[in-house]
């Protein structure tokens, strides 16, 4: 009953994860076999390149964020500039110039509340065509997404430079899915027919680690990696999207990886107390109440508070 | 500063290792036709009882679905997805009957690997009964799931 089906996979760069499935073993089947290992080889090569690029920008903002904190000075508080950031994915014209059947472009804004959180928007469009041996596919749309971004580094580090950390984020994406044929056989014979495109709109959540790290001046570059979980499909089980724009295939679960380059604004600063490692013993009793409350870094608007951590 | 530098790292290797993992290419180990179940009673004995030989070709066609097969339970019976009913004779024990069955199709993606299928939805059937007693619709729905479609008591 179970069809046994040979295939053969075209590895395309950062994993379109394309596979052929044929379901026979005529002569025809084994000379598209032997065409396909001879491509294969060059894919795997172009596959290797690219992983080899990928990993060169992701160490190159890792180098940037080990050179930062290494002349701090020992301070009670620092300065930390709040930045309106805006920067595009350049992953996805990289993937396209790969596999043409992909074409994903991806903007976003954010804006540091201080030196912790930032809000983060972001939108996109992707283009996707998919083929197997018994169907095509293509999908088309927009996405857009909100969060917050988190930043793990302490203020001394981060220094409105440097940002490791996580951000949570909330996607809609907006799609018209397309069919345009597909072949189906049994007893019966074989059918071909398509699905006429008709429109998605999915949900999904996305944690996205990673680190940035500014350059130049109010120029920066970062990278993260995507983990996605789809909330609701927008279509019923039957016809469940293949992709979505912004968040990958139609599985449950997706993983991806962004690189940004980005512009920086710094629209205010603030001055951040600064948490001590050790605990003084040197404090006065009259005092004590203030000290310990000062051990905890946290930003000063300007008045009270400030004037108890100089 | 060094935690959280290790707990970054980690969730970026994990991502990273979920991200190879299902990129990995797979292939097509699904069952790609939907079949309607049926499972044979025998009326005398009130239990499902598999006929000694079953034959049964779809009516207009040459080729059998299944040819003098011996114990088979349950029968996997393929509907015609370009058309609305469809018959086929049902030699039971040497005995001849013919069944039609009613439907509606639609369309079911079964994974990114094996692409579309066809599933169904029972309207009806009708049937001779030279040796067929009678035919329950017991689940409606015809996909490449394991439930029982229709009962047949012979």
């Amino acid at each position: 009953m179970n069809r046994i089906y040979s295939y053969i996979t075209d590895i395309s760069p950062v994993s379109r994860c394309n596979t052929y499935l044929l379901p026979c073993m005529s002569s025809r089947c084994i000379m598209t076999l032997r065409t396909g290992q001879a491509t294969r080889w060059i894919t795997v090569l172009r596959t290797i390149m690219t992983f080899c690029f990928i990993m060169t920008l992701f160490l190159l903002p890792g180098t940037a964020f080990s050179q930062a904190g290494g002349n701090a000075e020992v301070k009670d508080s620092v300065d930390i500039p709040l930045k309106i950031r805006t920067g595009i994915d350049i992953t996805g014209p990289a993937i396209w110039f790969t596999d043409k059947s992909i074409l994903t472009a991806e903007a976003y804004i954010s804006t540091d509340l201080n030196e912790k959180f930032a809000l983060f928007l972001g939108a996109g469009y992707s283009d996707y065509s998919y083929s197997q041996y018994n169907y095509d596919y293509l999908s088309k749309g927009s996405f857009f997404k909100a969060g917050m971004d988190f930043n793990l580094l302490r203020p001394e580090i981060a220094a409105g430079k440097y940002w490791a950390g996580i951000g949570i984020r909330y996607g809609i994406s907006s799609c018209l899915s397309e069919t345009p044929s597909f072949t189906h056989e049994n007893y019966w014979g074989s059918i071909s027919s398509a699905i006429k495109p008709y429109r998605i709109m999915g949900h999904y959540l996305e944690i996205s680690p990673g680190f940035r790290a500014e350059l130049f001046k109010n120029f920066s570059i970062g990278w993260s990696v995507n983990l996605r979980k789809l909330i609701s499909p927008g279509q019923k089980k039957d016809l469940r999207p293949l992709w979505l724009p912004g968040y990958g295939s139609g599985e449950s679960v997706t993983a991806g990886a962004a690189y940004y380059i980005s512009w920086n604004i710094p629209y205010r600063k603030i001055r951040v107390g600064l948490k001590k490692d050790e605990p003084e013993e040197y404090y006065d009793d009259d005092e004590s109440g203030g000290s310990r409350e000062d051990r905890s870094y946290r930003s000063i608007s300007g008045s009270g508070a400030g004037n108890r951590l100089r | 500063m060094r935690n959280t530098f290790n707990i970054i790292s980690a969730v970026v290797v994990a991502c990273a290792l979920f991200l190879s993992v299902s990129c990995t290419p797979g292939s097509c180990f699904e069952e790609t036709n939907s079949y309607l179940k049926a499972t044979f009673y025998r009326t005398s004995q009130g239990k499902p009882v598999p006929p000694d030989s079953l034959s049964m070709y779809g009516i207009g066609k040459d080729s059998a679905v299944y040819k003098k097969a011996s114990r088979v339970q349950p029968a996997l019976i393929p509907l015609d997805p370009s058309a609305s009913a469809c018959g086929f004779l049902i030699r039971i024990n040497g005995v001849d009957d013919t069944v039609s069955f009613f439907y509606s199709t639609f369309t079911h993606l079964i994974s990114r690997e094996c692409g579309y299928t066809f599933f169904h939805d029972l309207d009806s059937l009708a049937y001779t009964r030279n040796i067929i007693d009678t035919i329950l619709i017991k689940f409606r729905t015809i996909s490449t799931f394991n439930e029982p479609n229709i009962f047949i008591y012979y």
